[in-house]
């Protein structure tokens, strides 16, 4: 049970690479972070100053309050599982499992008993005495998640491991890696570029760009309440209206909008300043022609992917809006619809 | 059904090395073979008739038991030293983080493009009584009479380490590229130090190289004609030099393709129970 504080982390990799830049973070023992960002935002680099295989330029790193950014990688006690797995080829996979231990001079019954435990925890008795290559990509990946918890270390840090496995599987490891973490209850920081593997999995996600924090939260609060542009598109699809504040009152603010007006927190701004709102493509209803309220919309195209039906429609005054809607009403490409929202389903950014 | 009609086809495409192999390898031993049965001739290669004393003689002779215990001995001695001073070099220009790859390649390959006479001939100035080596030693006072260094198999050794050397580290070096650094990287997560890293890692997993270098060198240390032969002279003569000497200048083919089959057979032996004992089972599927 390790509490994690990163103040003020950066690296920079040569004069003008900084590939973090000054990021803050506390995670609460037993928490499940991840990190979610583009290729390139600075995700590994951070994982890999937790882990100790890069040095930190500046700023600190803490376990439980104590500073470790001079520790060396071997002493941190972490458990790091990578997205190639980077199994030892020439060791079976209880060879795998044993190599911590015998690092940490487990005596031989209680290394068996513990190994055993771990084949078991990630169901892979039958395989213990394969070695990797003999095994399946998610198999791998269960001796690299087996690996990296058989030493019980303090943290467990996962870089991208669902990268390499097929959709389907990479399904069902979500769930797998999220179950086992929250029976080991260990603090784990994980990384994404895959808003969807961050959402399910996480309690809390921290979404980078360029190297900084532009965002933490709970995942329906990033999804729901995001400060700008650039998260709202990351962590899903988004329709940006823009519009201009008609009103204040008693700190609700109402914007016209194409859809009628919106009701949103008004924060700092006031009557007349220009705001961006947030509309998610589900809280849009699709309604018959013939529907009482709702503005009227033409759908331009539609992709129909089983439980889930996209839209892509236009409004009268030619902006395009998208549309998800469950797939129990159709409507085909060419006609004429109504689209309803209430007013409280819109949300201001912060940023432009 | 494919890979049904593409084998064959594939198969089509080891046809030129398999000819070439059978016309200059399989051939040309043969016809060793028949010779080493062949009675002595004079004034001839060797005459007709078919015979097992040459292979008698060599079994019986202290000379030549003496000169193929010698030749092992310096190819077993030159592999070691060779392996030793190159897997350290190889491990460092393995490293993935290397800058200068290119100098690199070219001052480990360097002794390759230099021909094997000149470099050997450059070893006699080295090693000779009045060499480099021996005037410097005396020069400075460490020694008062020069050191044997040449005509013996200590020279012969020095010199073949020096050529060989880059058939120890190339193969070593692209063992060690191969290997993905996250393993090291893995091995430091789980509590390894930078020394059990080598230990336990990097040197399982380059055994494949150091398995090809120590075979390489040994049997192009049995092999050697030019170093041993320039440098051991009249005095020390390793296998492949007596050979020569029997097929040019005493004529007796019987006799050398004798002598040439059973240093093969010895080495070839060496090499099995190497390859066997540092066999590693990981590879084995
Ligand atoms: N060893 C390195 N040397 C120089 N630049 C690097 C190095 N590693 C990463 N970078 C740069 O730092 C930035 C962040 O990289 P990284 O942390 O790997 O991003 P992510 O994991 O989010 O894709 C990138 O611009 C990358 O090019
Ligand atoms: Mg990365």
């Amino acid at each position: 049970m390790t509490k994690v504080s990163i103040t003020k982390l950066t690296k920079n990799y040569g004069p003008g690479i900084r590939a973090v830049d000054s990021i803050s973070l506390d995670i609460p023992s037993g928490e499940f972070v991840s990190l979610l960002g583009p290729s390139g935002c600075g995700k590994t680099t951070t994982l890999k100053m937790l882990a100790g295989f890069e040095s930190v330029t500046s700023g600190g790193i803490a376990f439980d309050g104590q500073d470790v950014v001079s520790v060396p990688p071997e002493k941190r006690d972490i458990g790091m599982v990578f997205q190639n797995y980077a199994l030892f080829p020439h060791m079976t996979v209880r060879g795998n499992l044993a190599f911590g231990l015998e690092m940490r001079k487990v005596p031989k019954a209680d290394m068996d008993r513990r190994i055993q435990a771990t084949l078991d925890l990630v169901q892979l008795t039958p395989y213990a005495d394969r070695y990797p290559r003999q095994l399946s990509g998610g198999q791998q990946q269960r001796v690299a998640i087996g690996r990296a918890l058989v030493i019980e270390p303090r943290i467990l840090l996962l870089d991208e491991p669902l990268a390499n496995l097929d959709a389907k599987l990479r399904e069902e490891m979500r769930v797998f890696i999220r179950d086992l973490q929250r029976r080991v209850g260990i603090t784990t920081v994980y990384v994404t570029h895959d808003q969807a593997e961050a959402m399910t999995m996480s309690d809390r996600v921290v979404v980078m760009f360029g190297g900084k924090i532009a965002q933490q939260g709970r995942p329906g609060d990033i999804y729901d309440y995001p400060v700008s542009r650039a998260v709202a598109g990351f962590v899903g699809q988004v329709n940006l209206i823009d519009g201009k504040i008609v009103g204040v009152d008693s700190g609700i603010a109402r914007v016209d909008t194409p859809f009628g007006p919106a009701e949103v927190k008004a924060g700092h701004r006031t009557e007349g300043d220009p705001v961006t709102l947030v509309l998610r493509p589900e809280a849009i209803d699709i309604l018959p022609a013939d529907a009482a309220g709702g503005v009227t919309a033409s759908v331009v195209a539609s992709y129909f992917s089983g439980a889930i039906l996209d839209y892509t429609l236009a409004l009268q005054d030619g902006q395009t809006v998208d549309v998800k809607t469950i797939a129990r009403q159709r409507f085909e490409p060419g006609a004429q619809v109504r689209l309803a929202v209430d007013a409280h389903r819109f949300w201001p950014l912060e940023v432009g | 059904m494919q890979s049904a009609s593409a084998r064959p086809r594939a198969y089509l495409l080891l046809l030129p090395a398999a000819i070439l192999l059978i016309v200059f390898m399989a051939v040309p031993y043969l016809n060793i073979f028949v010779i080493s049965f062949r009675n002595p001739g004079q004034g001839t290669p060797y005459a007709d008739g078919y015979t097992l004393l040459n292979y008698t003689r060599i079994f019986t002779s202290t000379l030549y038991q003496g000169q193929l215990f010698n030749t092992l001995w310096i190819g077993l001695v030159t592999t070691f030293i060779t392996l030793v001073i190159g897997l350290p070099v190889a491990f460092q220009l393995g490293r993935a983080d290397l800058r200068w790859r290119g100098l690199a390649y070219g001052i480990v390959l360097s002794p390759l493009l230099v021909g094997i006479v000149i470099r050997s001939y450059g070893w006699t100035i080295l090693l000779g009584n009045n060499g480099v080596i021996n005037r410097t030693l005396i020069n400075l006072g460490v020694i008062e009479f020069p050191l044997p260094l040449m005509y013996n198999s200590l020279g012969i050794i020095i010199a073949l380490v020096h050529v060989f050397l880059p058939f120890m580290i190339l193969p070593i070096m692209s063992a060690v590229q191969s290997i993905d650094p996250a393993l090291v990287s893995a091995a430091r997560s789980l509590g390894a130090g930078r020394v059990t890293v080598i230990r336990r890692i990097l040197l399982p997993l380059a055994m494949p190289g150091i398995q090809a270098g120590c075979i390489l060198v040994f049997v192009l240390s049995l092999s050697a004609y030019v170093t041993p032969a320039m440098i051991g002279g009249l005095r020390v003569k390793t296998m492949a030099v007596t050979v020569v000497d029997a097929l040019l200048d005493t004529f007796q083919w019987p006799l050398g393709a004798a002598l040439a089959l059973v240093l093969s057979a010895i080495g070839a032996l060496i090499v099995v129970i190497f390859a066997r004992a540092t066999r590693m089972r990981w590879k084995v599927q």
